[in-house]
Order: structure tokens, then C-alpha cells, then sequence
């Protein structure tokens, strides 16, 4: 994979983190995972982009969908200002990068994409109090892994564990959205913050 | 197909089938088709359980399926404690509202959801491939994040919200380290993660060390081993009674079957010792972290909560010192455990229709206000705190035996201390719970008491067969092949 392509995909993560609008966040992260589908395509690996494909175009018009259904009076202020939340994701990033060794994929710009994308999906789970930007993060982490998968040296990813994994993430997507609809109605807002009443 | 393979299906497909049954019967009938796809799907469990541990030294391994005496155990205690939840279920309904989904689907829903996250766990230790195992485990948490959340009220959006989010979160992490252990194997790709096949990566890369390490803190986080265990007291302490019990008994050591079997698969490429250690160390950890807990008054559901990440630890200190004394304790445990937890869990029904009070406060003298519900909770709490002759009392001293035969005295003398304020901690809660201040407050009918006045007998009478067994397991050919693992 060029070193380009990577580092767009990587940006776009970055995009996710910093962002508050959830449409434009939604956008991101689909143009991502369809990046990577066309690369997957491209270079013979066929059902596993097919399934990255269907699972991107799927989650983007629940997500969308969700979006449209629950709008927000004022977009949900994170705890941490954009900036601050892009320059801790890329140190976090660029911590990973120093303690992981090499993960021995067929590029080692590929696995600096897989770490970083890794640090943001976390990052945007930690900082983000709005509830879907916390399920853009693990679709942020399964980008990332999805670019990990066709960069397997010796034949990419299964197409069995690919769709695998696209099901169980459009599951767990739709669960989430089910979820967020709920708290949305119980509290007018989808703030997480809304929820710590859970305490010893 | 052989035997094991057709029992194996029929013990995936019974609750799988009988959660598009309940689906589409007429709603009068839901409850009905429930009870009895619940009694199959118990009755496939039971025979393949009896099958695999009856010959524990002809174990089943393929490419997807693995039928061996691990998961016969793991197969009974699910299909038990499916049965048992199944049965309890009508008591709660009757008991519970809920705002996720509207009134008149609210059965048909909860069986649906319920009897689909049963056949995904089912299949969890029946699964012959890491890649496989790490969907199925996945795919439990939709299934059961929704259970989790039923009753729709803040407390519950909150505890599902955290499930989904947390795990979903670690299985992101356990998913990397395993696409690294395909990077690492000698053909690449992810077919080459079948349990067999795992054994054959090249060792004293570090590459397998950073992916076993990702791997199980991955996993950590769904076992709710500390310190990722921030889910697990509100996820249990919120699902409803019958789900909570299925939850801590069966999910939690069916994902750490799966860590098991990693652990066994990998210790060549990252060394035994190293493999050992770290589960060692989420042990100690778990019961260091839960047994200030139960020193406090909590409310029952969340007390029970907080003994499943002390007995998850439990469990993760037997595996790590895997002797074949410490893997017959960990046998005994894990039954143990499902069915003392499971009856704790049930009789938090009838509990909170009798003092609803205890959903968020100790309650006391219950074995005066309601004896036969005293006696269930007794049952449960004082094997939980492995009072003799309960089976965790024989099945810790096993482990704690074990590590000292592993040559690990400092982890063993240090789970022993702990264990032993694990049990300080729990007996005083047994009395208090039993035999404290009642209060003066108007208390109601204890509703959904007559099932869990039928399960506690069969209960008590399932933990003292289990402390015999653990008398005569330890040198048996089931412990040996325990310890064997997949060859």
C-alpha cells in the first residue's frame, strides 16, 4: 500500500477526533474504510473489500440515519478542547509507534497507520462525551485493523473473518444505535455524561 | 458427522432455533415454546457434556470445531444455567416493566434476545479456531448488551451503554494482537488460527509476545478481569436476575476458556513461564482489586457482581499455574461458581419484589422476614465464600495447592492471603444479609419465591456432589487431559 494512502487514511482518523459536527465524522470514517476497500479490491483481495465496502456503506446510513433522527440542540461539548484532544491523540499515537514493536506487516508505514488509527479510536472513546462519537471510535479501531488484515504478508485476510467481522461490527453499530435513541430520549441529549450514576 | 459433531450442532441449534420460534409464535405461546426449546437445547448440552468428559482422552479437534473435555464442562454449565434462566424468566417478567421496547413485544423480545445469546455463547468453547472464537465472543456482547439495558430505566442505559462500549472497545485491542499472530505465522493470513495451528508459530519473536499480550488484555476486558473490569458490577447488578445469572456463570468463564486455550496455544512461541505469568497476574490483580468490595455493604446484586471479578481471578490463578492439581480446582470452580452464582442471581427476584430497597441498598435480616428466601441466598452467598463444605472451598485449595506445586509459592501464598479476606469479607455479609437489623419498613410478598424454593435444594444438593468430585478429580483422566490440553 502507497504511503499516501495511508497517511490520508490516517488524517482522516485525526479528522474524527478533533470534528464536532457527527455527520462530517460519519463522512470521515466511511470515506476511510472505502478507501481501503478500493485498495483491498485492487490488489486481488476481493471478498474482504467487498465486505469492508457493504460494511462502510451500511454503518453510514444507520449512522446517518441516527443522526438525522436525533438532532442535537448544540452539538455535545467534549471535556477536552479540539486541539488539545488532537495533540494528545498524536502522542498517544506516537507512543504506541515507539513501544510496539514491528509488527511485521508487509509495510511499516501500514503498521504506523494501524497504531495510529488504534490511539485515535481509544482517544476518541476517552474524550468524547457525545455517545455516537464514542461508536465512531471502535469503527475508527476497526479501520485500523482492516488496513492491519490486507497488509498480512502471505495471502491478506480471510474473507470468512472479514464479513465476520463486518457482521459483528454492524451488529454491535445497531445495537449502539438503539442504545443512543433510548438515552437520547431519556435525557434530550446523547451526553454521556449524563450517565455516572453507576458508582462504589 | 460423528456423534460429538451432531450433538455440538444440535447444542448450537436448539437455542438458535428457539429464538426464531419464539419470534414468530403467536405472543400467547412465547413463554411456552421457551420452557421447551430451553429443555432441548439443556438436554443436547447435558449429553454432549456427558459424552466429552465420559471419555475425556477422545477429544474432537478440527479446523472449526473442538469437542474435548474443557468444553464438555463449559457446555454443561451453559446449558444448565440457560435451562435454569429460561425457567426463572416468567417469574421476572411478571415483575419487571420496560421502556426499550414497548409492552406488548416485551416477552417476545426478551426470549428472543435471550435464547440468541445462548446459542452464540454455546458456541463459544465449541469453536476450533481463535478468529472464530473472537467473533462469536463479539457477537455476545450485541446479543446481551440489549438484555442488559432491558428495563430501559437510566441505571440500565447507563450499565448496557458501559458493556457495549468497554468491550467492544477491548475486543478491538484482542482483534489486533490476533491479525498480528497471523502477520507472525509461517503462511500468513487469517486461516492459520485454529488452536492446533497456533502452536506452530515460530517462537522467541516478539511480534508473538506483544500479540499474546494484546490478545489478553483484549479478552481481559470481556472476562472483566481487573483492572478493564469497570463494566462488569453494572452490567451485572442492572441486567435483569435471569441474564446477570448467565452473564457471571456462563459468559465470563466461556471467554476465559478462550484465553485458556490461547494461553495453551502460545506458551511455546512466547515462552511457558511468560504465558503463565500474565495470567498469574490478572489473578492476583482481580482479587486484590475485588476484595476491598466485598468488605463494604453492597447491594446484593452488585456484592454477587463483585465476586464474579474475585472468582474470574480465582479461575485465571489456577490456569496460570496450570498443574494438573491447580486445572482440577479451576474444573470444580467453574461448576461450582455457575451454580452457587446462578441461585444468588435467581433469588434476587423474589428479593426485590419482597424489599425493593435492594436494588440499591444491603438489606438484613432476610431469613427472618422470609425464611425460604434466606435460605436460597444463604446457599449461594456461603458457597461463594467457599464456607465448608462448599466445592469452592476444596476447588481454592486445589489452585492454592497447584501454585505451590508450580513453584510459584509467592503467588499461591499471596492468593491464599487474599482469599482467605475474600471469605472474611463475604461471611460477614452472609450474616448480615441472613441475620442483621431488618428495619421497621412494610415489606411485600416475596413474588417468583416457588422457583427458587425448588432451585436451592437442587442447588445445595449439585455444590456438595461437586465438593465429592473434587475429592476424586485431581490425578483422574479428566484432569489429565485438562492439563494436556489440544494436542
Amino acid at each position: 500500500m502507497s504511503g499516501a494512502l495511508v497517511w490520508v487514511v490516517v488524517a482522516l482518523g485525526l479528522g474524527v477526533v478533533v470534528l464536532r459536527r457527527r455527520s462530517l465524522a460519519v463522512g470521515l470514517v466511511t470515506v476511510q474504510a472505502l478507501l481501503l476497500a478500493v485498495r483491498g479490491g485492487v490488489h486481488a483481495d476481493g471478498g474482504a473489500a467487498a465486505a469492508l465496502a457493504v460494511r462502510a456503506v451500511a454503518l453510514a446510513a444507520v449512522l446517518l440515519l441516527v443522526v438525522s433522527r436525533t438532532r442535537e440542540p448544540r452539538p455535545v461539548r467534549a471535556g477536552i478542547a479540539p486541539l488539545a484532544r488532537g495533540g494528545l491523540a498524536v502522542a498517544f499515537a506516537l507512543a504506541l509507534t515507539w513501544l510496539v514493536p514491528s509488527l511485521a506487516l508487509d509495510s511499516r508505514n501500514a503498521e504506523r497507520g494501524v497504531l495510529a488509527l488504534a490511539a485515535f479510536g481509544i482517544m476518541t472513546v476517552a474524550t468524547r462525551r457525545a455517545t455516537l462519537f464514542q461508536v465512531l471510535g471502535i469503527v475508527l479501531v476497526e479501520n485500523g485493523l482492516a488496513l492491519a488484515a490486507l497488509q498480512l504478508p502471505g495471502g491478506g485476510s480471510s474473507v470468512t473473518i472479514e464479513f465476520g467481522v463486518a457482521l459483528d461490527l454492524t451488529l454491535i453499530a445497531l445495537v449502539a444505535v438503539v442504545f443512543h435513541e433510548r438515552i437520547f430520549a431519556e435525557f434530550g441529549s446523547g451526553d454521556s455524561a449524563a450517565l455516572r450514576s453507576l458508582r462504589d | 458427522m460423528t456423534s460429538r459433531e451432531t450433538l455440538a450442532l444440535a447444542v448450537v441449534a436448539a437455542p438458535a432455533l428457539t429464538a426464531l420460534a419464539a419470534a414468530a409464535v403467536p405472543a400467547r405461546a412465547v413463554g411456552r415454546v421457551a420452557a421447551g426449546g430451553a429443555l432441548v437445547a439443556a438436554a443436547a448440552a447435558g449429553a454432549l457434556a456427558t459424552v466429552s468428559l465420559a471419555r475425556p482422552g477422545r477429544a474432537l479437534v478440527e479446523h472449526w470445531l473442538v469437542v474435548d473435555p474443557a468444553a464438555g464442562l463449559l457446555t454443561g454449565v451453559i446449558g444448565a444455567i440457560g435451562l435454569a434462566s429460561a425457567l426463572v424468566s416468567p417469574a421476572y417478567l411478571r415483575t419487571a416493566s420496560t421502556g426499550l421496547v414497548r409492552a406488548k413485544h416485551r416477552d417476545r423480545v426478551y426470549y428472543v434476545l435471550l435464547f440468541a445469546f445462548w446459542a452464540v455463547l454455546a458456541a463459544v468453547p465449541l469453536v476450533g479456531n481463535l478468529g472464530g472464537a473472537w467473533l462469536l465472543v463479539e457477537a455476545t456482547t450485541a446479543a446481551s448488551a440489549l438484555l442488559v439495558g432491558f428495563n430501559g430505566r437510566p441505571r440500565a442505559l447507563e450499565a448496557g451503554w458501559k458493556y457495549l462500549i468497554l468491550t467492544s472497545l477491548g475486543l478491538g485491542v484482542a482483534l489486533l494482537g490476533i491479525v498480528l499472530l497471523a502477520a507472525g505465522s509461517a503462511h500468513g493470513g487469517l486461516d492459520v488460527l485454529s488452536w492446533h495451528d497456533l502452536g506452530r508459530i515460530r517462537p522467541g519473536r516478539e511480534q508473538t509476545l506483544v500479540a499474546y499480550l494484546l490478545l489478553l488484555a483484549g479478552l481481559a476486558a470481556k472476562i472483566g478481569w481487573a483492572p478493564v473490569h469497570n463494566w462488569l458490577p453494572d452490567a451485572h447488578s442492572e441486567a435483569p436476575a435471569p441474564v446477570s445469572a448467565l452473564l457471571s456463570a456462563a459468559l465470563l468463564p466461556a471467554v476465559l476458556l478462550v484465553a485458556w486455550r490461547s494461553s495453551r496455544a502460545l506458551a511455546p512461541a512466547v515462552g511457558e513461564s511468560t504465558a503463565r505469568s500474565v495470567l498469574v497476574g490478572f489473578g492476583l490483580l482481580s482479587l486484590a482489586v475485588a476484595v476491598p468490595f466485598l468488605w463494604r455493604p453492597l447491594p446484593w446484586k452488585r456484592l454477587l457482581a463483585y465476586s464474579s471479578l474475585e472468582h474470574m481471578g480465582v479461575i485465571a490463578l489456577g490456569i496460570g499455574f496450570g498443574t494438573p492439581l491447580a486445572l482440577a480446582g479451576v474444573a470444580v470452580h467453574i461448576a461450582g461458581h455457575a451454580a452457587a452464582k446462578a441461585l444468588g442471581f435467581y433469588a434476587a427476584v423474589p428479593l426485590l419484589a419482597h424489599e425493593p430497597r435492594a436494588a440499591g441498598h444491603a438489606v438484613g435480616g432476610v431469613a427472618r422476614s422470609e425464611p425460604m428466601l434466606g435460605t436460597a441466598m444463604g446457599v449461594s452467598l456461603g458457597a461463594l465464600a467457599g464456607l465448608p463444605p462448599s466445592p469452592l472451598f476444596a476447588s481454592e485449595v486445589l489452585i492454592v495447592a497447584g501454585g505451590f506445586a508450580a513453584g510459584r509459592p509467592w503467588a499461591a501464598g499471596a492468593s491464599a492471603l487474599l482469599l482467605a479476606l475474600g471469605f472474611l469479607g463475604l461471611a460477614q455479609a452472609l450474616i448480615e444479609t441472613l441475620a442483621g437489623k431488618t428495619g421497621r419498613r412494610e415489606r411485600s410478598p416475596a413474588l417468583g419465591l416457588r422457583g427458587v424454593a425448588v432451585l436451592a435444594p437442587v442447588t445445595a444438593a449439585a455444590l456438595l456432589a461437586l465438593a465429592a468430585a473434587a475429592l476424586w478429580l485431581p490425578g483422574s483422566s479428566i484432569a489429565r487431559a485438562l492439563a494436556e490440553g489440544i494436542r
